[in-house]
């Protein structure tokens, strides 16, 4: 069977032409609203993207692990209706509360590593479980209705205010994002997740510890979720069970833009950034050109589809083949 | 391949360029006199209501001579009329009127809006109070709710079991309307008893299972109230299907379109609802008059461009009662 | 080792459930309701059995809730305009199995990733829709409903159809050829290849079926009540699959039989009506679903059996 890397390269690198069509997306909205350039609109580009930008982040080496995870948006809103709370109901401060919040995102990721790496159940049903299972508690927990609210200006501040020039959560996400591309190129981690996404079995069989590393992913998905969580209620200065509906489907779609292969073991941090920011300023920049957002839908399904199919071009022709490493077999 | 990809999809952008730019221009070579460009914004779209209320903006809008932007959310999370808005602020329009899917949430948007200098007032569902100068009420929570639950009273003689069927458990204005229908339970029907709260996600056909669940989970009900719009056909569709029609009463908040066939037939008894076109002309009418400076704080009344006057107290425009639309009077509703 | 097939723990949970509806709300298995309530989910056993073909097949499809209320609204439309229900069906079908195989071509043809493709699609269909109808209700012609049959009859005769057509399915993906062929491209494609099957072809064939058969549960349901809501289908590709892989069809594909996934949707169709009979408040409705799909996952594995 052919792997991934023993296919044809393209000629150019995916992460090259999506950087072509963030620039010119950028210069079309540029040319098409007088005012999509200003600094005031960038900066709201960046805060508006910053939670889909760090649930993209965590879920980029899930999917390089050959795994999905679809709780994410969930969990989302699970961390947030926690944090309030924990700031409201028990009276921690708002730092404090950030850091139990934090502290439970990971243990609820860790519910989703236990039983993707402990049982070895697949991931995509446990996700769809806990999908179901982390909004279901968020509800509970309000009983649907309760909202957090009224939260002191000293934690808005990370929402909705700048610092050192720019967005105060910019710099979170910035320091996300640099960690988790450290730990995806530059570690043994890295290579780990990428291994055991090519092929599973010649992970094991090279020694690599699997399970441990793959709890760890789906923990770091959790954790980086709950950040998520946080930074969300600050911006919109309210928390509520619904918060982050939808949000798994629009960060899967930025690392699959971004060039991951959804069968794991090929793609970038980098390239997930660049899919996060081309399908930011095509919400954003829509809006300057005055048109209404379900063809902000429509884009980005012809977005999807063209970036893929210019990395598949060479193969164009060429007979249909199996791309998937081969799951866990019955042992 | 990679070269066709860019060309087209350049040439779809470009192609929103031509539709794009044309109001854009105008508003330029408009210079001294230029048009004002009034934003209204939908709790969500693809949602007959507001398709309703958006006829009656659009034609208010011609008629005053301003450019009309509608959008709003096409899902359901609550960040996204946020993110409306503050794009809304960065395209520098004139006036922004919003219903709004959650109070504090979108207070915080609508306060930066008002520190830019853009006027805001908000239509359907109010925001807090600081964050708009004006609130175009159509009925209040407190309305709406005792409304239904007197009408559920009157139609079943305040007595007996009764269901609520919502579109989602998180969303606010649900949430408020629920909060009064129970306050005026507990303070006025002691003989009725409100057994069962199921969401339908906006949908007809879960109205229409979760409708048929309840009639067999609960065999003494005696009403269905629907407090989102696609829910009441749903749920007379298997009150119908049920042959209960006699038995179980139906009411709700909708549109008579939706609802004429079932209100015909006597399955559902009333819904609740105002003039919706008049809703969104009145928002865009309030909303131009906000930004010339005729509508000012502390006025009494209020006078349209065509005519019509409403009431105003405090720095609530009032739209009128909301009707009742029953076998009798369906007919002369045609929205 | 004897292994404990998925059907078994799904079927104890189903069992478990039933168990205590029959003590606590045996109101449930009233008749005339529990009718009503299998002729509504008649239309997901459909999907769900297009999307196990598509599973089987090592694919997914997202995109069949999308699918179902585009087809849906056409035939509304179509219906409208005063065509013959014969005319509307075959129209619709043409339609779905057309939206399917646009999904297996890009997937088969072009070899690109199905859950990419079908993400894609399922937004381009989804807001394509609402732009285009606005949400606007298609108020159906008088006589559609039920087909012109009496009401018990129609609901008879949908689950008939559902369940003959699965019962069909079943045995073809067992024993005909065509679905020996899922099977073998689903565990190994290249193996399949050598053994002188067409992968792409195969795949292709599962794309386009689920088409068909999502365009045919989209009637099912148009039949049921006389309006047609544009936002129908909405979330079904999720009830569908997590019936599938519930069910015990194996998401890398190759492994799973149609009568689990049968198992599976009725399991999680029971759960929603259950929780109302026996008066549990809707807020714990999503975190008892999630609970009960992990639990009925997990239990395989408590004796130990491996994937």
């Amino acid at each position: 069977m052919l792997t991934p890397s023993a296919m044809p390269r393209p000629a150019l690198r995916h992460e090259t032409v999506l950087l072509a069509v963030v620039l010119l997306e950028w210069l079309c909205f540029h040319a098409l609203g007088p005012r999509f350039g200003t600094l005031e609109n960038s900066f709201d580009l960046l805060r508006h993207s910053a939670e889909i930008g760090l649930l993209a982040l965590a879920m980029t080496p899930v999917i390089l692990t050959g795994g999905i995870d679809l709780s994410v948006g969930s969990l989302l809103g699970l961390c947030a209706v926690l944090y309030g709370k924990l700031w409201r109901d028990a009276g921690l401060d708002p730092g404090a509360a950030a850091g139990c919040t934090l502290a439970l995102g990971a243990l609820a990721g860790g519910l989703n590593a236990a039983l993707i790496a402990g049982l070895r159940l697949p991931p995509l049903i446990v996700t769809l479980g806990t999908y179901s299972l982390f909004r279901g508690l968020a509800e509970a927990i309000t009983r649907g209705a309760d909202t957090f609210t009224n939260f002191p200006a000293s934690f808005l501040f990370l929402g909705q205010e700048r610092w050192l020039g720019l967005p105060s959560q910019a710099w979170l996400f910035a320091a996300v994002a640099a960690a988790v591309w450290l730990l995806v190129h530059r570690t043994t981690f890295g290579r780990a997740c990428r291994a055991h996404g090519f092929a599973p079995e010649g992970a094991r069989h090279a020694g690599l510890p699997a399970g441990r590393q793959l709890a760890a992913v789906y923990m770091l998905s959790g954790l980086i979720a709950a950040l998520a969580a946080v930074i969300y209620t600050a911006r919109l200065g309210q928390a509520r069970a619904d918060a982050g509906t939808g949000y798994e489907l629009l960060a899967i779609t930025a690392v699959v833009l971004g060039g991951t292969s959804i069968f794991g073991g090929r793609g970038t941090v980098h390239g997930t950034l660049l899919g996060v920011a081309a399908l930011a300023i095509l919400n954003n920049g829509l809006v300057h050109a005055r048109q209404p957002r379900e063809v902000a839908g429509l884009l980005t399904g012809a977005l999807l589809l063209l970036a893929l199919a210019a990395g598949t071009a060479p193969r164009l022709g060429t007979a249909w083949r199996a791309r998937r490493a081969p799951h866990p077999s019955p042992s | 391949m990679i070269k066709p990809v860019l060309s087209l999809f350049l040439a779809g952008l470009v192609l929103l360029a031509g539709c794009g730019r044309a109001p854009d221009s105008a508003r330029d070579a408009a210079g001294g006199g230029k048009r004002l460009t009034v934003a209204l914004l939908p709790k969500s779209k693809g949602n007959a209501y507001f398709i309703s209320c958006r006829a009656g903006a659009e034609k208010a809008a011609r008629a005053l001579g301003v450019d009309l932007l509608f959008d709003g959310p096409t899902d359901t999370d609550p960040a996204k009329q946020n993110e409306i808005i503050e794009n809304w602020i960065n395209l520098g329009v004139d006036v922004i009127a919003a219903a709004c899917e959650n109070r504090e949430g979108i207070s915080t948007a609508l306060r930066k809006a008002q520190a830019r200098g853009i006027k805001v007032i908000t239509y359907d569902a109010d925001a807090l109070p600081d964050a708009r100068a004006f609130f175009v009420n159509q009925a209040t929570p407190e309305g709406i709710g005792h409304t239904l639950m007197d009408e559920a009273a009157r139609l079943t003689n305040a007595e007996g079991e009764f269901a609520v069927i919502l579109s989602t458990l998180t969303a606010s204005n649900m949430q408020e309307w629920l909060k009064h229908i129970r306050a005026r339970l507990a303070e006025k029907y002691p003989r009725m008893k409100l057994v069962a709260v199921r969401p339908c996600d906006d949908q007809k056909d879960k109205a229409q299972t979760e409708a048929t669940t309840l009639l067999s989970a609960h065999p003494g009900l005696r009403l269905l109230m629907n407090i989102c719009s696609p829910a009441v056909p749903g749920a007379a569709e298997a009150v119908k299907q049920a042959g209960k029609a006699v038995r179980v009463k139906v009411i709700g908040l909708g549109l008579p379109s939706e609802n004429r066939r079932y209100v015909k037939d006597g399955v559902t008894d009333s819904v609740i609802l105002w003039k919706t076109e008049d809703l969104g002309a009145l928002a865009v009418e309030a909303a131009v008059a906000l930004a010339k400076g005729t509508l000012q704080p502390g006025a009494t009344s209020f006078r349209t461009a065509t005519g019509a006057t409403y009431e105003v107290k405090g720095d609530q425009i009032l739209l009128g009662q909301p009707f009742i639309f029953n076998r009798d009077n369906i007919d002369q509703f045609n929205f | 080792m004897k292994a404990w097939p998925r059907e078994l723990s799904v079927g104890l949970a189903l069992a478990a459930l039933l168990g205590a509806l029959a003590v606590f709300a045996p109101g449930f298995f009233a008749g005339p309701p529990l009718l009503s309530l299998a002729a509504r989910e008649a239309p997901v056993l459909l999907v769900a059995c297009g999307a196990a073909m598509v599973i089987v097949c090592r694919q997914i499809d997202i995109s069949s809730g999308s699918q179902f209320a585009v087809v849906s609204v056409a035939a509304g439309l179509l219906a409208a305009e005063g065509w013959p229900p014969a005319a509307v069906a075959a129209a619709a079908l043409v339609l779905g199995t057309t939206l399917g195989a646009l999904n297996g071509l890009l997937v088969a043809g072009l070899g690109l990733p199905s859950i990419v493709v079908t993400l894609a699609t399922m937004v381009t269909w989804r807001e394509g829709l609402r732009w285009w109808r606005q949400g606007a209700f298609v108020n159906l012609p008088d006589g559609l409903q039920w087909l012109g049959l009496d009401q018990t009859a129609g609901q008879w005769t949908l689950i008939a159809a559902a369940l003959g057509l699965f019962t069909l399915l079943a045995i073809a993906s067992r024993h005909l050829a065509a679905g020996r062929h899922l099977y073998a491209v689903g565990s190994d494609a290249e193996a399949a290849r050598l053994a002188g099957i067409r992968p792409a072809a195969v795949t292709f064939g599962a794309f386009t079926l689920a088409g068909a058969l999502t365009a045919l549960a989209a009637l099912m349901n148009v039949i049921q009540s006389p309006q047609v809501d544009p936002k129908s289908g909405t979330g079904l590709e999720l009830k569908a699959i997590a019936a599938v892989v519930v069910g015990g069809v194996a998401i890398a594909g190759g492994r799973g039989r149609l009568a689990g996934v049968l198992l599976g949707l009725l399991l999680l169709a029971t759960v929603a009506p259950a929780l109302t009979h026996l008066r549990i408040e809707a807020h714990w409705e999503k975190a008892i679903q999630g609970a009960i799909i992990l639990l009925a996952v997990a239990a395989e594995r408590a004796r130990g059996r491996p994937a």
